[in-house]
């Protein structure tokens, strides 16, 4: 059960670097709106934004 | 030059100083006390302060930090004990507060500074800093919450060989898996559950016990007792029960505020409704030169142009032109009036036909439309009481759990001291109101999810309670149980003439109007285009697609407000519009059907100079649904009643065709509202269903207030239910799920009450095994959420 030492701070870290990446996609807006994008794909308008 | 040198140069360096004064700090230090003056300097210039004569000042002030109603309460009672502040009222579905006071013994500095010494933050109410406010807010609990979720799922991971295995975890294995937990732990109690720590010292300071204080408490203290068995005694612990606490209520807020947020990118601005923009003649005997200005600017005596189709800025009178007005906004009239010199024309209604000049009587606080939402401020005041309630019982809960732990402390402390610490934390943790306080939000939040996808949104989350005590509905007509738009009932053709030409030419007359009339017409004629296609196409192989009776050319056309239109077709005079005045074209007696038409239908009529050709019924149509809704209604116990500002025999006719018996019409706002009150009075629990500006009040003083996504901007303001589909069954559809809502939370309660009941004995008595509280606490907690979580199958 020696792996145990390696696993269980290897997921706490990993934890942690997904919440980060969350918290990343968070700020910088890509759930501010979570219906807008579904519509948008439909629309004809290619302008960027 | 550098756009800081150009900001400098102009003098404007307190730029920066207000920016960093009101951007994101979450704490207001005593040391940016003088922010306070800035933003209300900068509140003056922007006009935002509103002066109602003598030295009454009044603003809106956009509140960071309100949680429930008695976070309203507590705002509304501490302003109004300042020197100086007259009258304050805040909104808790919008966060807005209008504050008024006396210039002379006070400042708007010192309204924000007496909100922020009670620890929120105001700031001047502009819609831009609203929306940033809202962004942040939602950012932040999202965050909050993901965190949560993923910390949970891996601490339940550590946990779960404490449960499982039966010959216990040996104890190196057990000290890494807690530490592991500790580690994922605390970001949760630290940043997720931040913001129930901050609620609960607020409510600490303030001598009040809220729903925030037990929160606070049992994630502080079973999170202290787990780390403290971690670092020193070995004892048990409990960080997958604080991971998931936190977790669960951070997804309940989550819920709640993403409701409130699509509920609220309707409710705006009430402002929106009357125009900020009017065009004022420079010169009154002049005409034809205007300016453009702020509707706030605009004096009494000023002349404005209003133009067809335009809103009116101000309340005035009609000095020059002739046209209908559309005031259904605001009294609820459906069709529009004739409005000439001399006539009173008011703010927020629409001008249909023609251009008038139109000297101001009464501008901003004055106008009717102002009046209107001061009563609905006044009604919606009487009613949040109802949600103090809920946090006095969790205040109670909270300071009987406090003298339990206290006197199971001392007890201890004679029995044997060295068991004070753990028994009382135990007490602590095992009676953590977590089901206690999940039980209310997360089966808000199941039932608000389930009602979202039926286009069902609550704006208040105390709405699902008033809903289901709803013992009587007050519909409003216009708009609600009508579609509020003319349609085009009936053709009575006279002379062997053809329907559809006849439509046909009644629509070209028309085609160059605004009048609702004009727009039945052309839904009439787009529909006829659809249906007859076919019989068109069959007749002759190789004709033409459009009927050639659809293809009218007209020339010549007349407007003549208030009468009707003229217009020369194949080379005769036609006239459409009131039939005395199309008659006097020929000088015909009227023809029998004029007489037959019922009594809520308007009837127009077509002829040339030859005589009659056709009358024209218009109504305004009931929607589809009303009746079979006014009967589901009636199947569930509730009372029906009917209230609108429309004409008596118009009501009667739509209250008679859907059959609801208890009807009144010509109701101004004032009648509908004190109809709403003398329900309430008879004890019933009353909820209104309406649409327009003028229901608002009584959308605002029923106990619970249905309103559309289409409807005014000020009646969803009001409103603590909006069905976006425009679907007539959604009131039915959400009553119902708010007995079962309310059912749940009842069953969630009992079964909060009774595990408490249980397991604070077993604790105080320091019977409880680790393991035995842990798992009771996670399940009393799943049960609860599982159980809540039936509503949004």
């Amino acid at each position: 059960m020696e792996v145990l030492y390696l696993l269980i701070p290897l997921s706490v870290t990993l934890v942690f670097l997904i919440g980060a990446a969350f918290w990343w996609s968070v700020r910088s807006g890509q759930f501010d709106d979570l219906e807008g994008p579904a519509h948008r794909i439909l629309s004809d308008d290619d302008s960027p934004g | 030059m550098g756009v800081a040198q150009a900001i400098r140069a102009a003098g404007l360096d307190r730029f920066y100083r207000r920016r960093e004064a009101t951007d994101g700090i979450t704490r207001v230090e005593p040391a940016a006390a003088d922010s306070f003056a800035i933003s209300a300097d900068s509140a003056e210039a922007a006009g935002l302060i509103l002066h109602v004569g003598g030295d009454l000042r009044e603003t809106s002030l956009l509140i960071e930090g309100i949680h429930c109603g008695a976070c309203v309460w507590l705002i509304e009672t501490y302003l109004a004990r300042r020197p100086g502040v007259v009258q304050a009222t805040v909104n808790l579905a919008t966060h807005r507060a209008r504050v008024r006071w006396d210039a002379r013994r006070a400042t708007l500095a010192d309204v924000l500074r007496a909100i922020a010494s009670i620890g929120y933050r105001a700031h001047p109410y502009d819609s831009l800093r609203r929306e940033m406010q809202m962004r942040r807010e939602w950012r932040a609990l999202l965050a909050r919450t993901a965190l949560a979720l993923l910390a949970m799922m891996q601490v339940m991971m550590f946990a779960l060989p404490g449960y499982t295995s039966t010959d216990g975890v040996d104890p190196e294995h057990r000290a890494l898996l807690d530490w592991a937990s500790l580690a994922l732990t605390m970001p949760v109690v630290f940043y997720c559950a931040a913001p129930f720590f901050a609620g609960a010292w607020r409510d600490l300071r303030l001598g009040k016990l809220g729903m925030d204080v037990p929160v606070a408490l049992g994630v502080g203290g079973a999170f202290v007792a787990s780390a403290w068995s971690t670092l020193e005694s070995g004892g048990p612990v409990y960080y997958d029960s604080v991971t998931m606490f936190v977790a669960l209520l951070s997804v309940a807020r989550l819920f709640e505020l993403h409701a409130r947020r699509r509920a609220g990118a309707a409710i705006e601005a009430i402002a929106r409704d009357v125009p900020e923009v009017a065009e004022r003649l420079i010169d009154p005997a002049d005409t034809s030169k205007t300016e453009r200005v702020a509707a706030r600017q605009l004096c009494p005596g000023d002349r404005i142009r209003v133009a067809a189709g335009a809103p009116i800025a101000a309340d005035g009178t009609v000095v020059d032109g002739r046209s209908s007005v559309e005031e259904a906004m605001l009294t609820g009239e459906s069709w529009p009036r004739a409005r000439m010199a001399g006539d009173r024309v008011l703010a927020g209604s629409l001008n249909r036909e023609s251009p008038l000049i139109v000297r101001v009587d009464a501008v901003g606080e004055g106008t009717a439309a102002a009046g209107l939402a001061r009563m609905i401020e006044r009604a919606a005041n009487a009613r949040p009481r109802i949600a103090l309630l809920a946090d006095r019982v969790a205040g109670n809960f909270v300071a009987a759990l406090l003298a339990i732990a206290a006197a199971t402390a001392i007890v201890w402390s004679c029995v044997d001291p060295s068991r004070v610490l753990t028994v009382t934390l135990a007490v602590l943790v095992v009676s953590c109101p977590c089901a206690l306080s999940l039980a209310t939000p997360a089966t808000l939040a199941a039932a608000a999810g389930a009602a979202a996808r039926r286009r069902i949104f609550t704006v208040r989350s105390n709405a699902w309670e008033s809903l289901a005590r709803v013992t009587h509905v007050v519909f409003d007509k216009t708009g609600t149980l009508t579609k509020g738009q003319l349609s085009l009932a009936s053709v009575d053709l006279l002379a062997g003439h053809d329907r559809s030409r006849c439509v046909a030419i009644a629509a070209a007359l028309e085609s160059g109007s605004m009048h609702p009339i004009a727009d039945a017409l052309q839904r009439e004629m787009a529909e006829a285009r659809q249906r007859p296609m076919a019989e068109t196409l069959h007749e002759q192989s190789g004709a033409p697609i459009v009927p050639k009776s659809a293809i009218v050319l007209c020339d010549g056309i007349v407007a003549v407000p208030g009468s009707g239109v003229e217009a020369t077709v194949d080379g005769r005079v036609h006239r459409f519009g009131r039939p005395e005045w199309v008659g006097a074209l020929h000088r015909e007696a009227m023809p029998a059907p004029a007489r037959a038409m019922s009594a809520d239908a308007i009837s127009v009529a077509l002829a040339d100079d030859d005589g009659w050709i056709a009358w024209f019924a218009f109504s305004d149509a009931v929607r589809p649904g009303a009746a079979e809704l006014v009967a589901q209604l009636r199947g569930m116990h509730i009372g029906v009643s009917l209230s609108s500002g429309d004409r008596a025999e118009t009501v009667a006719h739509v209250a008679q065709t859907i059959g609801i018996t208890d009807f009144r019409g010509d109701a101004q706002p004032s009648a509908k509202l004190e109809h709403v009150a003398s329900l309430q009075r008879q004890g019933a629990v009353v909820a209104m269903v309406g649409d327009g500006i003028n229901d608002a009040p009584s959308l605002a003083g029923a106990d619970v207030s249905l309103s559309f996504g289409t409807a005014s901007t000020l009646a969803q303001w009001t409103a603590d239910v909006v069905l976006v589909n425009d679907d007539l069954r959604g009131v039915a559809q959400s009553i119902a799920g708010a007995r079962r809502t309310l059912r749940v939370i009842r069953q969630n309660l009992a079964w909060a009450f009774a595990y408490n009941l249980v397991a604070i004995p077993l604790a105080a008595s320091g019977q409880l095994t680790p393991l035995a509280a842990a798992l009771g606490m996670s399940l009393s907690s799943l049960f609860v959420v599982a159980n809540a979580l039936r509503l949004a199958r």
